[in-house]
């Protein structure tokens, strides 16, 4: 084991940090945001039913599953360029269990 | 016996001798199988025994049922049960995994190194799982009674049956296999009967781009009729209970128990992270058919039924109206069955559709299997999580720690066959529609667990004394509010019962910080471990500074 830079430790926390502020927000826009201003969407159309109805059958969906394979792809990417291994977490995972 | 009760046995009889077969084969001889399957499932097999595991008969049975009656209003259960995946997979799955503990009891009993928290947990956790697996034998019952045309109540108890048999014998190696082998019947089962009937109405086999022509006629049809349009927003309900509603489903969704130990069965944090996104995948294949299951629905209903003379009505109405889900009475005494005569039931929607669009016996047959596997894969979960908060969070770790491996195990058996016994109980007379049911659950998940985790996950200084009021206080008011609003109207904002969350859980966060600060900060030992969230396995804080593990290779 060895130190870690303490500025190279913050910049990987704030890098997640960071980046699950923006996949929330988005989240937050799409559910939340469109059913609050739901009224003034009915107007027009989007795969033939109108653009509030679509957002909440298929819309938001599709921009969730999106979300979440973006977020998994960017992590593997923030992981190895600090160096990070699969192989060793999950040594270290396996070692680490609670096991009764 | 006519055809198709013994080819709907075929489906039932086939489908289950397949996941009894699987439980056996992978049957649990050690504690740490039988809770979280050695923690060396794959994530995309993993993703799929969560999805599994999640679709419920609330979302098998209940949920396009739900969107047809309440139209744009019902889509809030389409939005919150996807979208938590994002809260759970963003803010606590991986945190989690790399703490390394069975059950949501354990972390918490271990993170505030605090008995009364762990004992506050596990009962939170039997109660909230309870109240879903009532929702789950409730569906049961109305797949089962329509097969064999049997009283209801009986029906349930052959449930109960059956999921006390796997559960208690399988445990979580069992059942993340049989989970796998459910999801793959139910999602063919619940997509084939929609492909039909896009194909019967449009002439095009792929639902998710015919059924929007679908929806806009459906709203031509009822201005015609001069009601309210399908997909008007806030018809039936109101802008402040969706918003609520969405908001409890979400957050309920990621602090739900037996959906978190879920996550304990993947091998470090960037398989939580795989997991959830696979997981989601697939749970939205069944998530965006479900509109489409809704819209050809009532379509068909009311293109194709509607407008009929009564004494021409189709066979399958009277074996629906004998079941007292569907009714339909002539109000204006003209010979003719009216849109506005029907009425038909959120819980019987999808079982009744395949013999109204006369899908023929095999889709019909298909479907009960089907619907069995989601309402059994769910409360199979839901057992786990009840007999190991129990049988290992209650039993071993606060009454007895020198209990040996078969007496535990002797414990979480006998605890799986009296909590099923007891919901089935209950789910004899059910306290509300399915989707209602498992809605309550969702909102206490919310109001109790989901503040906790999130902020004993990332906030250093959330002590033991916050934890518990947090859970106290949000169980309190969220179980207050559900009773209040279901037995005496009471209402705030027009908020009703299933949106009881928005205020448990606002009022938990807000409990466990105020206490938090005004008690004495957790040890160091403590702190470091929750810094040590932040970091991947192969990082840790210690010591106040973080340590990479170099690779030995």
């Amino acid at each position: 084991m060895k130190k870690l830079d303490k500025q190279l430790a913050n910049a990987y926390y704030y890098t997640r940090i960071k980046h699950i502020s923006i996949y929330l927000t988005i989240w937050f826009i799409v559910s939340f945001g469109v059913v609050a201003f739901a009224d003034s969407l009915t107007g027009f159309s989007m795969n033939g039913m109108p653009f509030h109805y679509f957002m909440g059958a298929q819309g938001a969906l599709i921009i969730f599953v999106a979300l979440l394979f973006i977020n998994a792809v960017v992590s593997d990417r923030v992981d190895r360029s600090f160096g990070i291994d699969e192989e060793a977490n999950e040594r270290l995972g396996s070692g680490k269990t609670l096991d009764h | 016996m006519d055809q198709q009760f013994l080819t709907s046995m075929a489906f039932i009889f086939l489908s289950f001798a397949l996941y009894i077969g699987i439980a056996v084969y992978n049957r649990a001889r050690q504690t740490s199988d039988f809770y979280v399957a050695s923690r060396g499932v794959p994530p995309v097999w993993n993703g799929m025994a969560i999805a599994g595991d999640w679709m419920s008969a609330a979302s098998f049975i209940g949920m396009a049922g739900t969107v047809m009656i309440l139209g744009y209003d019902g889509l809030a259960y389409i939005m919150g049960w996807t979208g938590g995946y994002l809260l759970l997979t963003f803010l606590l799955a991986p945190q989690l995994r790399k703490y390394g503990r069975y059950t949501v009891p354990e972390f918490i009993g271990d993170r505030f190194d605090s008995h009364t928290a762990r004992l506050i947990a596990a009962v939170g956790t039997m109660i909230i799982s309870f109240v879903y697996i009532i929702g789950q034998l409730s569906g049961t019952g109305v797949v089962l009674g329509r097969l064999f045309e049997i009283d209801t109540a009986i029906a349930t108890m052959i449930g109960v049956a059956v999921i006390t048999v796997y559960a208690t014998f399988g445990g979580m190696r069992g059942i993340t296999w049989t989970q796998v082998a459910q999801f793959i019947i139910l999602i063919i089962a619940y997509v084939v009967p929609v492909v039909f009937m896009s194909l019967q109405i449009t002439g095009n086999p792929i639902p998710w781009l015919t059924y929007g022509d679908v929806v806009s006629k459906l709203g031509e049809l009822d201005r015609e009729l001069g009601i309210s349009e399908y997909f008007a927003p806030f018809e039936q309900t109101n802008k402040a209970q969706f918003l609520a509603l969405l908001f409890c489903l979400m957050a309920g969704t990621a602090a739900l128990p037996h959906v978190i130990v879920r996550f304990y069965t993947v091998s470090t944090m960037k398989a939580a992270r795989w997991s959830g996104a696979w997981a989601l995948l697939f749970i939205c294949m069944l998530y965006l058919t479900a509109p489409a299951y809704a819209a050809f629905s009532r379509f068909i209903l009311m293109t194709e039924v509607a407008g009929r003379p009564f004494d021409a009505l189709p066979a399958w109405t009277q074996s629906w109206i004998d079941t007292g889900r569907l009714k339909l009475i002539d109000q204006n005494g003209d010979g003719i069955l009216q849109w506005s005569e029907i009425s038909i039931s959120n819980d019987i929607v999808v079982m009744a559709t395949p013999e109204i669009a006369n899908l023929g016996v095999f889709v019909v047959g298909l479907m009960a299997a089907g619907a069995l596997a989601a309402a059994l894969s769910t409360a199979g979960g839901l057992l786990i999580a009840i007999s190991s908060s129990f049988a290992h969070d209650i039993y071993y770790r606060l009454i007895n720690p020198q209990a040996s491996e078969e007496k535990r195990l002797l414990v979480a058996r006998v605890s799986i066959a009296v909590a099923t016994i007891v919901a089935g109980i209950v789910a004899l007379d059910p306290p509300g529609v399915i989707t209602q049911i498992v809605a309550w659950a969702f909102s206490m998940a919310a109001g109790t667990f989901f503040p906790v985790l999130f902020l004993g996950v990332w906030w250093t200084r959330c002590n033991a004394q916050g934890a518990i009021a947090g859970m106290l206080s949000g169980m309190a008011v969220t179980m207050s509010y559900i009773i209040a609003a279901r037995y005496f109207e009471f209402s705030l904002f027009g908020i009703i019962d299933t949106g009881a969350g928005i205020f448990g859980a606002p009022i938990s966060l807000l409990a466990t910080i105020i206490v938090s600060l005004a008690t004495a900060a957790p040890s160091q030992k403590l702190q470091e471990e929750v810094m040590d969230l932040r970091y991947p396995e192969q990082m840790t804080y210690k010591d106040g500074e973080v340590w990479i593990h170099e690779n030995t290779r």
